[in-house]
């Protein structure tokens, strides 16, 4: 525990000082403030409409319910995407790796720091941004014309835990199979279930107006952590030093 | 308690018997070294000694605990094959690094404490991606001491430094095992510098130790029964050629001012000496001569080539 937190530190240090924080922190700014200005604009015209409220409530939680996923998707995703593979690759084709595991840390603390120092940093990067696009969607342009503020309580439940901790155990698994494997394939599992994702929240979340705000929904990525977590769980019964070296050099090189 | 103990070691990797039957002892206080030919499995010994790679068979201990405990590990310092520093960070960061995961106490002083003995400390806040191979081997040197281990384990720390490095590196090495008591496991390709330093050694070839022992006792196990006689002056043709019938005496070669003997079984070194006393020649000293640890190497290597 103590190890792991030793590694966390350091990688967190890694990931606060890396030239791609500022690239990801930029562009999410650009986008949240772009969605932050124009969303609200676009809102406010619409419902100066005279539209009535009941009319205007299940859209306006379709757009906060898509706001509320789709944010916290793109950030976790684009973070994690960026920061999940690189570093493990060059630790452990230049060295680092393999005296790092001959101190008394444990193969299972460095898995668990390396991973949580990428999730948490998504993770607060993702919930900041997903606070500012709801909140000014509300504050300019819900609540002054319709008197309401609008977040579905099952979309926040998704929003802010469910869909991150579907995040932190894809970036588990993720970085498990970098230790043990080539870091390409975690890199690759992580983007392959990242698209995937984005293109359920989008493509069903614009068909099944009630989806994206409802319980089930937040009940399915809270299953589908749960299927990560345990797949996470049973591929770390294997996780050894051995594999962690062997992995570094011949056939997975 | 022994601080190293390798007990029938095998390991197999892929399809290869990388170590076989690997068994050694290393007491506390050694200078231990770890000879043999590329690829003869001293990498893989010490990957096992660290954890790294579990032995297919066999049970190794360090500091008296299971090389599979992680906690084993508390009091081992280490420079590996690669010197495993971070290019992007400085060499305090680097220390830094290694006090926290060891759970230090104070770590800055001793973090200045071992720069200063590796003389790095005007260089401790350069990014280590600028340093040279010498200046990383010395900088992994010091992070291996940092947490004041008990026993040190270095895979060929003088590989790639130039001489005056390797002296430097040597002098550390020494000043931890004489002055601070504590145990050093070294494996390498340079015999001068395990001759040097060392006082006990093991010679792994293909996977299987081939020699293992007390290095001083080794020599003179191999060395045979040969002497070198140094006289102040040369000595004249007719006594050399009266020496040379003597077989007894078994006169090898005359060189300058150096006469050497491998007398045959009965024939005692001072009844040589008396006898060249009774010839009057004056003796500048007597000694017995010694194997080099290359040529017990070498021996021990071309036995073991198939023919
Ligand atoms: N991952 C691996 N898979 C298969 N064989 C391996 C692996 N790692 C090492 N070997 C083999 O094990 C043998 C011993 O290698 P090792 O690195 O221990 O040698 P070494 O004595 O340290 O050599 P050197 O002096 O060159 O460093 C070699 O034949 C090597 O090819
Ligand atoms: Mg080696």
């Amino acid at each position: 525990m103590k190890g792991m937190l030793v590694v966390l530190r350091n990688d967190l240090g890694d990931t606060l000082h890396s030239k791609s924080l500022l690239i990801v922190v930029s562009i999410i700014g650009a986008l949240i403030v772009a969605a932050a200005v124009g969303v609200p604009i676009a809102l406010k015209g619409w419902l100066a409409d005279g539209i009535s409220w009941d009319e205007a409530k299940p859209l306006l939680e379709l757009c906060i319910g898509l706001a509320a996923n789709y944010v916290p998707l793109i950030v976790l995703f684009s973070c994690m995407a960026t920061w999940a593979t690189d570093p493990i690759a060059k630790e452990k084709a230049k060295g680092p790796i393999e005296s790092l595991l001959a101190t008394p840390l444990t193969a299972r603390g460095v898995w668990i720091g390396k991973s949580l120092a990428i999730f948490l940093p998504a993770y607060i990067i993702g919930l900041m941004a997903t606070l500012i696009v709801i909140l000014t969607m509300n504050l300019a342009a819900i609540l002054p014309t319709t008197g309401h503020f609008v977040l579905p309580l099952a979309a926040a439940f998704t929003s802010f835990l469910f869909l991150p901790l579907f995040m932190l155990a894809l970036v588990m698994v993720g970085i498990i199979f970098s230790l043990i494997t080539n870091p390409v394939i975690g890199q690759t599992i992580i983007i392959f279930v990242g698209v995937v994702l984005m293109q359920v929240v989008g493509q069903v979340g614009g068909r099944i107006l009630w989806l994206l705000t409802s319980w089930d929904y937040a009940l399915y990525n809270l299953a589908g952590a749960a299927l990560l977590g345990i797949i996470a769980f049973y591929l770390s019964r294997s996780l050894t030093k051995e594999k962690i070296i062997l992995s570094s050099k011949g056939r997975w090189a | 308690m022994d601080a190293i103990r390798l007990e029938a070691i095998s390991k197999q990797l892929g399809e290869r018997e990388v170590l076989s039957d690997v068994s050694f002892t290393v007491k506390q206080g050694d200078i231990f070294g770890y000879l043999g030919p590329n690829g003869a499995g001293k990498t893989t010994t010490i990957r096992i000694l660290l954890g790294l790679l579990q032995p297919t068979s066999g049970k190794a201990t360090i500091l008296g605990d299971d090389v599979s405990r992680d906690e084993a590990r508390r009091k081992v310092g280490f420079v590996l094959e690669s010197d495993g520093l971070y290019d992007n960070k400085t060499a305090e960061e680097n220390l830094w690094y290694y006090t926290r995961i060891y759970g230090m106490a104070e770590p800055a002083e001793r973090i200045d404490r071992v720069l200063e003995l590796v003389e790095l400390r005007d260089r401790a806040r350069d990014k280590v991606g600028t340093y040279s191979k010498g200046m990383r081997q010395r900088l992994a040197l010091a992070r291996a001491m940092t947490h004041n281990p008990e026993l040190l384990v270095l895979d060929e720390p003088t590989a790639g430094v130039d001489p005056s490095g390797q002296m430097e590196v040597r002098e550390v090495i020494l000043n931890m095992a004489h002055k601070e008591g504590r145990t050093i496991f070294l494996s390498s390709h340079n015999l001068d510098e395990v001759q040097r330093i060392c006082n006990r050694i093991a010679l792994i070839d293909r996977g299987e130790i081939k020699l293992y022992g007390e290095l001083e006792q080794l020599q003179r196990e191999r060395s045979g029964n040969e002497v070198e006689i140094e006289t102040t002056e040369a000595i004249a043709e007719p006594l050399l050629a009266e020496l040379k019938s003597l077989s007894r005496l078994g006169l090898r070669e005359r060189k300058g001012n150096i006469l050497t003997f491998a007398p045959q079984e009965g024939v005692r070194i001072p009844d040589i000496v008396s006898l060249l006393v009774g010839r009057g020649v004056e003796i500048e000293g007597v000694s017995k001569k010694e194997a080099s640890l290359e040529e017990i190497y070498s021996a021990i290597l071309k036995e073991v080539e198939p023919s």
